[in-house]
């Protein structure tokens, strides 16, 4: 099994067509996701008139921060384990100087990297946030109650490409090159599933706060 | 005296409740076919519309929304009683389903959605998306209202609104002998005080709720002197559309809750008012 998952056409495969695919598979249907919604919420008569920008902006950007709504801040300890979380799982993949110097290789282009320091804490701060989500969804009451098979397999899709950077990086548990394999086929994955589960959360959450934010606009109300 | 028996949840073991006794979900739900409530919950909660499917796709069922509801918090946090998991008791299990529930499930789904949640929409200032958990629960009630699966009383006042478009049984005749015994009874108290019936290009349209000319008739006779105190120039409607109560619109009837509405606004303009004032 090690052999088969260190082999150099494996790696050629996942590293070359398997991420092609994963991207074209995740922007493509990415789109088309956005875009149904966004027609279905054409056909709806009262639904894109009741829609206003500034409320928009205002809700977005009220929930977009942490302790921002009145949620926020109860829930404080929610609130950090989810921010460290996302930030960490948006952030780093982009800035990450490992992912920069492939990008290089392949198109030439590169941008501004995270410190291989910084990028290895975030790394790690997913990593336990992740757990404390999986102890949240099978200690806390109201959660374990609406917690099923795909809400765990959701978590263990964002979950586990940081595992494998994590070891790959520190070259612990497996050697290098077998650990990245493992790394790229669950990035992979996890790209690849963005769209088709309810991490498409990733962007209806703009669509879906537009909404709630034009409504309490709209009762004159305060977005909580 | 034994102990009170607890109904218990065949798909929630954690659903435990009190014996909740009504004709209107006890009795209607032995009439119910299994191909009517599948054609029922498909129609209404498997449209494919941006409110419904932008719910169901986003939620990541975090128990976030639990804190906002007052059920959940007056119940000792039983986590039953969340709004998200009210929506996985009904509508999760009815598309996962694909609606084919049977009749005892209609009738735990109408109890969930009827007497423990109260349209507040608190729990979507709440959520972290804003998702409108109560439009969900909204059309889950829909869907018990088209299978007649729904509390006596509430049922009852959506019958009253459909048939004399207020929810107290009150015909048009009782609503302007009301108006005008209300207006007598004032008189006493104060000269030339009036509560002009249709009266054509006032400034002010007057709308009660149901229970007002019914129960409580001295509202109608304090509005009168608050009005006369202020010096406007006001009115009440003649028409048998004087009730702003609508009840219709909690079980989402849409049909007697368009009409209700659209009697109000009919009032307005047939009397070229500036404004309407409700009760509320």
């Amino acid at each position: 099994m090690l052999d088969f998952i260190r082999d150099p056409s494996l790696y050629t495969l996942v590293r070359g067509p398997l991420v092609w695919i994963a991207f074209l598979v995740f922007i493509g249907m990415s789109v088309y996701k956005v875009r149904r919604m966004y027609l279905m919420a054409k056909n709806d008569p009262t639904l894109l008139p009741s829609i206003k920008p500034p409320a928009v902006r205002k809700s977005i950007l009220h929930w977009i921060f942490p302790f921002g709504s009145r949620n926020w801040r109860m829930r404080w300890p929610v609130t950090i384990t989810t921010f460290v979380f996302h930030i960490g799982l948006v952030f780093t993949p982009i800035f990450l100087l490992s992912h920069n110097v492939l990008w290089y290789e392949s198109w030439g282009v590169s941008w501004w990297s995270l410190p291989e320091k910084a990028a290895d804490v975030m790394t790690f701060l997913v990593i336990v946030t992740s757990v404390i989500f999986l102890m949240r969804r099978i200690f806390a009451p109201e959660v374990r109650f609406v917690s099923s098979g795909d809400d765990f397999l959701i978590l263990a899709i964002s979950f586990f490409p940081f595992l494998t950077g994590f070891l790959a990086y520190h070259e612990w548990l497996l050697p290098y090159k077998a650990m990245v394999i493992l790394h790229i086929l669950f990035g992979a994955a996890m790209l690849i599933a963005i769209p088709f589960t309810r991490l498409a959360h990733m962007f209806y959450f703009f669509m879906t706060r537009a909404l709630m934010g034009s409504q309490t606009a709209g009762w004159g109300g305060k977005d909580w | 005296m034994a102990a009170k028996e607890k109904i218990v949840s065949r798909e929630f073991p954690e659903y435990i409740r009190d014996p909740n006794p009504d004709v209107g979900l006890d009795e209607t739900i032995k009439d119910l076919k299994p191909e009517q409530i599948e054609k029922t919950i498909m129609a209404v909660l498997g449209a494919q519309t941006a409110r419904i499917r932008g719910i169901m796709e986003t939620c990541i069922h975090c128990g976030l929304c639990s804190e906002a509801c007052q059920w959940y918090l007056s119940s000792g946090k039983d986590p039953t009683f969340a709004p998200v998991a009210k929506m996985k008791m009904t509508v999760w299990e009815m598309l996962k389903r694909k609606g084919k529930v049977d009749a005892e499930f209609i009738k735990q789904t109408a109890r969930i959605v009827f007497t423990e949640c109260n349209i507040c929409h608190r729990c979507s200032m709440y959520c972290p998306y804003g998702l409108d958990i109560t439009f969900i629960i909204g059309l889950v009630r829909r869907v018990c209202f088209i299978l007649g699966v729904v509390p006596q009383r509430m049922m009852d006042q959506d019958h009253s609104h459909a048939t004399v478009l207020n929810q107290v049984w009150y015909t048009q005749n009782d609503w302007i002998d009301t108006v005008q015994w209300q207006e007598e009874e004032v008189g006493a108290e104060f000269k030339n005080l009036r509560i002009p019936i249709d009266k054509d290009g006032a400034e002010v349209l007057w709308f009660p709720l149901g229970g007002e000319p019914k129960t409580n008739t001295y509202h109608i006779e304090r509005t009168a002197k608050l009005m006369m105190a202020a010096g406007v120039d006001w009115t009440v409607s003649g028409r048998d559309t004087w009730d702003t109560s609508n009840m219709a619109m909690f079980l989402r009837d849409f049909t007697t809750m368009n009409r209700v509405v659209r009697g109000l606004y009919d009032n307005a303009a047939r009397l070229r008012v500036k404004k309407m004032v409700l009760t509320e």
